[in-house]
């Protein structure tokens, strides 16, 4: 190292090191986000999988059943021996169950589909320039995310207004809404609401994410987005959500706040510009 | 007639247990929500509860223990998607389920856990049918032994009485 001024080409570098320092940070904040989801993800999958899997079966009879009549078309002495194994089967039953059964599959893999696609957008981590997306499908993919996370503790409200596109770099800004519903539903001890609410204004875009939960104090609300902050035990919360959240914010070129009642709630108000003010700047 | 409770958030996983068991020709109940198999718990007698272990207003485990309390003779069973050790140990320990099935489950081991479930409740009520018969059996004795007492101190001798063939009774000279 000497002592001389940094050259233009050594402050270059080192940025460079930074922001790659803080790509790789970011990244690894995401990954130990998804890996605290997995249990829940595989809770959500294992359910609609279990139905299917079980439908299945009972189609497999079901069928075996149907081939035991159409079968007895050919060897039938009599159209009332057809009838008796058609009464025989059940086959009213057996009509009406194949429509509900094939229904209730059908939703279980679309279930599993989703969740199969939100996981994939939202641990997507080529794209990290600045894109015009639609919010409301961003909140839409981190609520499928978290939804088991969420449904156990609260119920989610959308009070969703019009919403252009705006120039944002969505994987990221998933994360900063994950981090927030996640939250969120941990302050909550019981049962109670999470409201997520948007709104355009001269400019700009809102997204308040407002729980019901214990509400934060005002000596850690001054402290909230300090990296290593935590109030949750050691091995349950890293400490940077809600740091990396406030960068990823500032990187938007937007802010991020908190207001805090205890006992009562909490809630975030995100704004951000619809288009960003210089589109050469990389941050 | 024997009655299965089922318990779970998710309808589509209700209804099809219910297509699975259709065949078993048991009464299958069906509760998408807590509240709802609570009162159940009031109507019917059941051999058999199943549980989901995680569910919006009340965990499987807490329902399960409400329901030993209420109907300390059904069979009680999780069928859970979380297959976590935490999970287990508060089902065995806390609300003493009989077996612990994980989803996506696998139908031939539902139908033979159920179906081991009911012999075991069966050989319970069974267990207890009897036990009922001999207490009653006893009681009847007792009283009878308690009469024959009564009848000896009031009559010194009087069950004791020899009789003939003939029904006369023999006087001896003790």
């Amino acid at each position: 190292m000497t002592h001389a001024a940094p050259t233009n080409a050594d402050q270059e570098a080192l940025n460079a090191k930074l922001e790659q320092a803080n790509r790789q940070l970011l990244q690894s904040e995401k990954l130990a986000a998804i890996g605290q989801l997995a249990a829940g993800v595989a809770h959500e999958i294992n359910n609609p999988v279990g139905y299917v899997y079980s439908n299945l079966q009972s189609l497999e009879s079901y069928l075996t059943d149907l081939f035991r009549l159409t079968d007895a078309v050919d060897s039938a002495k009599s159209l009332e021996d057809l009838r008796l194994i058609k009464q025989n089967i059940d086959y009213d039953y057996l009509r009406d169950d194949l429509k509900d059964l094939l229904a209730e599959s059908r939703e279980g893999i679309e279930r599993v589909k989703t969740i199969i696609s939100a996981m994939k957008d939202f641990s997507y981590i080529e794209d990290e320039e600045f894109k015009l997306a639609d919010l409301h499908r961003g909140i839409e993919t981190t609520l499928n995310v978290v939804n088991n996370e969420l449904k156990y503790k609260a119920e989610v409200i959308r009070e969703f207004g019009e919403l252009p596109e705006i120039e944002c770099i969505m994987s990221q800004l998933n994360q900063v809404i994950m981090n927030l519903l996640v939250n969120a539903a941990h302050a909550i001890e019981e049962f109670g609401k999470i409201t997520v609410r948007t709104r355009h204004t001269n400019g700009n875009v809102e997204i308040e994410v407002e729980d019901t939960g214990k509400g934060i104090s005002e000596e850690h609300l001054n402290r909230i987005f300090e990296p290593f902050f935590t109030t949750k035990p050691i091995g349950k919360g890293t400490g940077l959500g809600l740091s990396l959240s406030f960068n990823i914010v500032e990187k938007h070129n937007g802010k991020i706040e908190a207001s805090s009642t205890p006992g009562q709630g909490t809630r975030f108000r995100i704004t951000l510009p619809v288009t960003q003010p210089d589109p050469d700047n990389h941050g | 007639m024997i009655r299965i409770q089922l318990v779970d958030d998710e309808p589509n996983i209700l209804n099809s247990l219910r297509r699975l068991l259709k065949p078993q020709g048991w009464q299958i109940d069906t509760y998408s929500k807590v509240e709802d198999a609570l009162s159940g718990l009031l109507e019917h007698e059941y051999a058999v509860i199943v549980s989901d272990y995680q569910m919006p207003t009340a965990d499987g485990v807490t329902y399960l223990q409400f329901a030993k309390q209420k109907q300390p003779h059904a069979i009680r069973l999780v069928l859970s998607a979380y297959g976590d050790r935490e999970s287990m140990i508060k089902a065995i320990n806390q609300a003493e389920v009989y077996r612990y099935l994980s989803k996506p489950w696998d139908d031939y081991e539902v139908v033979a856990a159920l179906k081991s479930a009911i012999d075991l409740y069966q050989l319970h009520k069974e267990n207890q049918r009897l036990r009922e018969e001999n207490d009653a059996q006893r009681a009847l004795i007792k009283a009878r032994e308690d009469e024959l007492l009564r009848l000896e101190a009031d009559n010194p001798g009087i069950t004791r009485v020899q009789r003939d063939a003939d029904g006369s009774v023999l006087l001896s000279d003790d």
